[in-house]
């Protein structure tokens, strides 16, 4: 696995701070040491002038007794303080004259200075005092300042790495601490990326990631949604063509069965000496065929026209409407035995009369069709509201559901035999609709049918 | 005679085929839907079944398993591929697709026929008696020599009698593959096959069409 960014954010924390930790400390103990140095110089030289003030005095005492040289005092003085353990030596004109100080320590002028001797630091002052000429020497043991240096190096050490290793850990669980959300991101956008689309990031608290996993989301809803609608649009899409398609394969079927039965009787006519009955036979199925095939190509030109223009309308008598095609149908009615009745409430409505009685037309003609013989069929209009119903077979749900399909038939052998092709309804819902009107159908299986057509009311509300 | 029972709910198309089969002499039984057909096929013997497959009620090919040994020509739409396997895969001996043709609609189902072996060899007209598996030709009883494209010939009219043909099509059926000759030599066959059978009243010259043998 890659180096995460919470483990490379700790790594650069942590040396930072330590750096920045062990430079404090280091400079911290430089100049408490140098401090240290500076008051032990202090001290030694504050001493170092007090020995030469009491020799300078001692000495102007014992003046030119001879008893009592300037060398005995030296000597008094360097045992005296050598049992404190100052180290005193007294020079005159650069000579040594009495030194408890090795030889070869002694500095050239007057300094201050640190030497070490017999393993110990020493602080060494060298000081031309008095009148008389003599010069004094002063070294004082100064190993305790080694002893400081030491141990305030131990001590600050320790405390460094005392807080490193607290720092370490603490980061550590911080760093991983605040890696939580972007690792919460990171599985969130796997998951989409390997399909799971339902995922969504957790947003929790109120900070910036919390605010990424909304925006994210948020993100995901609308392609989501996006998605769903070039899906359904797609799906749209692909049950429109394949009805297309069913419609192009239904009218082909259509139209060559007709085709077959003219071609092959013209042929049969053609090449065959047959009987004077079956040529006339055989012309007549010519003849109806063909009519067939133009009432299709009529029908489907008439779908093809009311889809593109709307037809011109006036005041229709629904009415009157209704009992011409009652009329118009009568001769068919009572050849299948089937009565007609109506139930006619003045009414009128705004249409194209040919369109209208063309609609009426068709579903009183289905319903003969629908009808046993001694059947009945109502036509009836009040208001804006058509209907014509029968007594007859009905139809299931699923057939229904279909019957404005073009070329749909509930039963294929009958309809055909009965001289339909399935356009019929078709036609009926594309007049329904060019009028703005709904055509709905009620129906049970044995019980009959009822087609009503409901036409806009604002339109009767206009005039 | 042969029987054929033709199942096709359209009512103009089934008189067709049945019209054109009874001419060239089989004897027709007509179905209209596929459950009045199961039953026939159940009780009756037919040589062949020509069957619709877009049928009410029972499908055709539903029926195709119940036609046992009984050969089926189905009769299909044009371009529905996926139909016309189907019918095959399910024991079909061959299709016709609508619009179909009637002199190839005759020839396929002489084709089956002639696969299931139930084509009738001898064949008499008149005084004429032609036995087709043994290529021999009587008249008044007596043999009566054809040459090899001469009986061809007599068997492609007997085979689609009452039907004309046309030269060309006589042309196909009889030199198939190595004709370099022209319609005059389908003329000089007729010719000789008038003279050598007496057919001048059966086999006539129809007007811009061809030839036609009046059975």
């Amino acid at each position: 696995m890659k180096t995460r960014f919470w483990k490379k954010a700790y790594l650069f924390t942590l040396i930072l701070f330590l750096g920045c930790l062990n430079a404090a400390v280091l400079s911290l103990t430089v100049y408490s040491y140098r401090r240290n140095v500076a008051a032990a110089e202090e001290t030694a030289k504050a001493e170092e002038y007090y020995i030469a003030f009491s020799f300078d005095r001692d000495l102007s005492d014992i003046g030119d007794s001879p008893d009592y040289s300037a060398r005995d005092l030296m000597e008094h003085f360097g045992e005296n303080y050598s049992s404190r353990g100052r180290l005193l030596a007294f020079l005159h004109d650069g000579d040594i004259i009495y030194s408890d100080v090795p030889e070869g320590l002694i500095p050239e002028s007057d300094t201050v200075s640190h030497v070490y001797f017999e393993g110990m630091r020493h602080i060494v002052i060298r000081n031309t005092v008095f009148e008389t000429g003599y010069e004094l020497v002063f070294a004082k043991d100064a190993s305790d300042l080694d002893a400081d240096l030491r141990s305030l190096g131990a001590a600050f050490a320790i405390t460094a790495s005392l807080v490193s290793v607290l720092l370490a850990v603490s980061l550590y669980f911080v760093m991983r601490r605040l890696s939580v959300p972007i690792d919460r991101m990171r599985v969130a956008t796997e998951q989409i990326a390997g399909g799971n689309w339902d995922y969504r990031a957790e947003e929790k608290g109120n900070d910036e990631f919390a605010l990424l996993a909304g925006s994210f989301n948020l993100m995901l809803e609308k392609i989501g949604s996006q998605m769903d609608e070039l899906e359904r649009e797609a799906e749209n899409r692909r049950i429109e063509a394949e009805k297309k398609q069913t419609l192009i394969n239904d009218m082909a079927h259509e139209m060559r069965t007709p085709l077959t039965s003219i071609r092959g009787y013209a042929e049969t006519i053609e090449k065959a000496a047959i009987p004077e009955q079956t040529r006339i036979m055989a012309a007549k199925y010519i003849i109806s065929e063909s009519d067939r095939l133009g009432k299709i190509s009529e029908t489907i030109l008439e779908g093809a026209y009311m889809g593109a223009v709307l037809p011109e309308t006036e005041r229709c008598d629904l009415a009157a409407t209704l009992a011409d095609t009652g009329r118009r149908l009568s001769p068919k009615a009572e050849k299948a035995g089937v009565t007609f009745e109506t139930d006619l409430c003045p009414s009128e409505v705004e249409g194209n009369p040919t369109l209208l009685s063309m609609l009426f037309y068709n579903l009183a003609e289905n319903a003969i069709k629908a009808c046993r013989p001694g059947g009945k069929v109502i036509l009836s209009c009040a208001g804006p509201v058509a209907s014509v119903s029968d007594d007859g077979r009905g139809m299931t749900k699923e057939q229904l559901s279909h019957i404005t399909e073009p070329f749909y038939r509930t039963d294929k052998s009958r309809s055909r035999s009965e001289g339909g092709a399935g356009l019929g309804l078709s036609l009926c819902k594309k007049i329904t609709e060019v009028h703005g009107a709904s055509l709905s159908f009620e129906s049970e299986p044995g019980k009959g049918t009822r087609a009503t057509v409901e036409f806009r009311e604002e339109k009767r509300e206009k005039d | 005679m042969r029987k054929i029972l033709i199942v096709e709910d359209e009512k103009p198309i089934n008189d067709l085929i049945k019209l054109n089969l009874e001419l060239v002499g089989y004897s027709c039984e007509q179905a209209f839907d596929g459950t009045s057909t199961l039953a026939r096929i159940g009780t009756e013997e037919f040589d062949l079944i020509i069957l619709d497959v877009m049928l009410p009620g029972v499908s055709g090919f539903d029926i195709i398993g119940s036609c046992g040994d009984t050969p089926v020509i189905f009769v299909t739409a044009k371009g529905d591929i996926s139909d016309r396997l189907e019918g095959l895969r399910r024991g079909a001996d061959d299709y016709i697709t609508k619009p179909f043709n009637i002199l190839e609609m005759v020839e396929r189902v002489n084709a089956v026929l002639r696969r299931a072996r139930k084509t009738e060899d001898v064949v008499s007209f008149g005084d004429v008696t032609a036995d087709f598996s043994k290529r021999r030709v009587l008249k008044g009883g007596e043999e009566v020599h054809l040459k090899p494209k001469e009986f061809d010939l007599l068997e492609a009219l007997v085979v689609n009698r009452n039907l004309a043909l046309s030269r060309e099509k006589l042309i196909e059926l009889v030199w198939p593959m190595d004709f370099d000759g022209d319609e005059r030599t389908v003329d000089i066959h007729v010719r000789r096959l008038r003279q050598k059978l007496g057919l001048e009243d059966r086999l006539i010259t129809v007007f811009k069409t061809g030839y036609r043998l009046q059975i």
